[in-house]
């Protein structure tokens, strides 16, 4: 797998187009470049030339996630001398691809010309792709018929298929549109070509005609997104920075919006682009308790979803267990045909007690107490997971170790990648593991649950066993994690119930949990902001010093935007408000290098040396729960807690905020503001 | 289990706890050697009502005598074949979802091998 420089993408939920510049796709086997819905490419080749001649980008306006203008002159940049021909290639995504292509002659006379489009689809799985691995076990096919191509791929009865028409007449071939056009002199030549994906069922049903009705054109989303960004609250402030990362966070979560094929057209966020363009459990339920101040609707969607999908057997190759909350949805078709797990995969050990987080803390913001009521059940069926299912050393811990040997994850906490998880001398430990942060969302879980048993469910017994079984984790969790001779809690357990003792930034999550005894959230806090965790801009995944650091490392030494903003929120939870503001100053100063888009993450290196955040190669952007990380750091700063009908703010400005206003933020007290001015230093 | 045993077993336990908060109905169209059979499943919260016919239904599920066969033996991932075209769902996905948790967990399957 690797990322591609210069690339130019276009989003609308999990549709999206990546191209080079000039907006043309040359896929290669392992980029992932070109269009693709549902985890599949569906053009992996698409050229524009005039009369033979490739086109080169002068300029590109890709202001709106949802389209982006190329305008372009045929030849190479470095022969440019003056075109009498240019073009505006206008690329729009909605459910399908729409391009609208517009030719000029400025020259004196009149030309004969032949704007050609080089067409293929290969039909690529995206696992295909980010592994470079697969050959098509199907076959795929093209129709040309005098008024469209049809290229597609069948594998039983498995079909996807794209199909170009155009507006004006065109000769069609299995690889090529070609339009042949007399352009007079001063004059212009507009064409529109479709290019419709489908999800076709044997009996020619399409099953993306679902989210296809949602949007039935895409000239309707940018009303969609103005309506978007209208219901969420008004923000002012004097930091030019922090208002371009609010409005760029808003709108990408509003691109990332998007409703999984044939679940009933209800919106949930999908992870990031390129590799996460679907639903995750963990992602979406952190994405949904970040933006809850701002975008509240996306909360009850996702509960719905994540509920219906919960699961309901034990399967290892899912590594599903009844009332586990799922990891990951895939709709392409290694899914399709079982040879990735993700139909939907059950590999995370937080995604359920982090359900049951975001229902409770729905329900505190938004009163709805009709969703905590319709989905009890669930709920219930999520305690019992933590307590029969997750605790696979029978330390009273919840705890994963995989099932499914060969293709599911080492990892099942949020840093999922293999070597996440280390001494500090780089011995990785054995299984089953238990995470230090997992066992923070347990407790929590429990806690919440206990507020839903004896306020919605009638149930007060259950209620008070839940807040005794927080409360007995509590101790042992202080008892057997925390390490005193180095002041910190250990990252994890290993199989043995023996101290994984590297010191990381999970430490910071059990603030927010609340699992830290306040007497010794200031220990923590002092390691999160030591030279050794806090960069500059944020709180490194793993420490200096640790054997596996590495400041490019996935989880192993770079800045998560997301991992910060709920350190921040945790520091906040403890009256630690001075080090939560240099959270949230730096990591919003980092966005400004990013035009406002926090990346899923960047590099660890100290911001004194390198001056600013070093881009991380393959990270993912606009990734979900990094637009969701600037709302938090936004409710963090404000001191923002709903209290029954009220909400109740407590600003805390670091130097870098003078003045912070939140106007209509939108709650069970229906709409109310938030003012924020920075106190002089004493 | 058979289909037919399958859906006798619904028809004897008469409620379902799982669906105490559903109500609609769903109808199996089921094709194999003998022709089309019909099953129509009427939930009215958690109460289950289970009949051989074809009158319409909110939900309609499409299959194989022999993938429904498989789906009640366990060893079928229904969303895997609704996605692949296997299994078509007209009407309330989310319904057929719910009914799927109702399916055997009987020969449930294990982590393949390798590294």
């Amino acid at each position: 797998m690797r990322d591609v420089p210069g690339t130019v993408s276009c989003i609308d939920g999990n549709t999206f187009v990546v191209s080079d510049s000039s907006g043309d796709i040359e896929a290669s086997s392992a980029a992932p470049v070109g269009l693709f819905a549902a985890d599949t490419r569906y053009l992996s080749r698409w050229v524009l030339t005039v009369d033979g001649e490739r086109m080169t980008a002068l300029s590109v306006d890709d202001s709106q996630y949802f389209e982006v203008a190329f305008f372009l002159v045929p030849g190479g940049e470095v022969d440019y001398v003056q075109a009498d021909v240019s073009a505006i290639r206008r690329r729009r995504i909605g459910a399908d691809l729409v391009e609208v292509v517009t030719v000029f002659n400025y020259g004196e006379s009149d030309l004969d010309l032949t704007v050609g489009l080089e067409v293929d689809a290969d039909f690529a799985d995206i696992f295909e792709i980010k592994f470079d691995a697969g050959t098509k076990v199907g076959e795929r096919y093209a129709q040309v018929t005098p008024d469209e191509l049809r290229l597609g791929y069948r594998r039983g009865t498995f079909q996807r298929e794209i199909v170009l028409t155009a507006s004006e007449p065109a000769t069609f071939t299995p690889e090529h549109l070609h339009f042949p056009i007399r352009l007079a002199a001063g004059s212009s030549w507009t064409v529109e070509v479709r290019a419709e994906m489908r999800a076709l069922r044997p009996d020619g049903v399409d099953l993306r005609s679902g989210p296809r009705a949602l949007r039935p054109d895409a000239s309707t989303l940018p009303d969609s997104v103005r309506a978007w960004v209208a219901a969420a609250p008004t923000l002012d402030t004097d930091s030019p920075v922090l208002r371009q990362v609010y409005e760029r966070s808003l709108v990408d979560l509003a691109a990332l919006r998007f409703a999984p094929l044939s679940l009933g057209g209800a919106t949930v966020p999908a992870a990031g682009l390129p590799w996460f363009m679907t639903l995750f459990g963990r992602d979406s339920l952190l994405t949904c308790l970040q933006a809850l101040p701002f975008t509240p609707s996306l909360a009850p969607t996702t509960l719905r979803i994540l509920a219906s999908l919960q699961g309901a057997r034990t399967d290892d190759v899912l590594e599903e267990d009844p009332g586990r909350i799922l990891h990951e949805l895939r709709y392409g078709e290694s899914a399709a045909f079982e040879e990735q797990p993700h139909s939907p995969y059950y590999g995370t050990v937080d995604a359920t007690p982090l359900f049951l987080v975001l229902l409770d803390e729905y329900e505190r913001w938004s009163g709805d107490a009709a969703l905590v009521r319709e989905l009890e059940q669930e709920a219930r069926a999520a305690l019992a997971w933590l307590d029969q299912h997750a605790d696979l050393t029978g330390a009273g811990y919840v705890s994963y170790e995989r099932r499914n040997r060969s293709t599911g994850l080492d990892n099942q906490c949020w840093k999922d990648s293999w070597d996440s998880i280390s001494h500090a001398d780089g011995r990785l430990p054995s299984f089953p593991r238990s995470t230090c942060e997992t066992q923070g969302y347990a407790y929590d879980a429990k806690i919440r649950a206990a507020r839903l048993a004896r306020t919605f469910w009638d149930d007060p017994a259950l209620a008070e066993r839940l807040e005794s079984e927080a409360a007995s984790l509590y101790d042992r969790f202080n008892r057997e994690f925390w390490l005193e001779d180095r002041g910190y809690y250990a990252l994890a357990l290993d199989g043995d119930g023996n101290p994984v003792d590297s010191l990381s930034s999970n430490i910071g999550h059990l603030l927010w949990s609340g699992i830290v005894p306040p007497e010794r959230a200031g220990r923590i806090a002092a390691h999160l902001m030591s030279p050794a965790l806090f960069s500059g801009w944020g709180v490194r995944t793993l420490a200096e010093g640790q054997c596996r650091y590495n400041p490019l490392g996935y989880h192993t030494g770079t800045v998560w935007p997301f991992d910060n903003s709920f350190i921040a929120w945790g520091l906040r939870r403890y009256g630690l408000t001075d080090e939560a503001g240099r959270i949230a100053e730096g990591i919003i100063q980092a966005a400004g290098f990013f035009e406002g888009r926090l990346p899923e993450a960047f590099g660890g290196f100290d911001r004194r040396t390198t001056r600013y955040p070093v881009r991380y190669p393959t990270a993912g952007s606009p990734q979900a729960w990094s637009s969701g990380a600037s709302l938090l750091l936004i409710r963090t700063m404000l001191g923002l807690e709903p209290h029954e009908d009220h909400l109740a703010t407590r600003p805390a400005l670091p130097p870098a905020f003078d003045r912070i206003t939140l106007l209509d933020i939108p709650g069970r007290w229906g709409k109310l503001d938030a003012f924020a001015r920075r106190r002089p230093a004493s | 289990m058979s289909v037919d045993a399958f859906f006798d077993r619904l028809r004897r336990d008469g409620a379902e706890d799982r669906l105490v908060k559903v109500s609609g109905s769903v109808r199996f169209d089921i094709r194999g050697e003998r022709g089309l059979r019909h099953w129509r499943l009427d939930i009215d919260r958690g109460r289950l009502r289970v009949t051989e016919d074809d009158s319409p239904a909110s939900t309609v599920v499409t299959m194989s005598e022999q993938t429904a066969e498989a789906m009640v033996a366990g060893g079928m991932n229904g969303l895997a074949a609704i996605n692949r075209g296997e299994i078509l769902v007209d009407g309330d996905l989310a319904l057929a979802l719910r009914i799927g948790r109702l399916l055997p967990a009987a020969n449930a399957r294990h982590g393949g091998g390798g590294t």
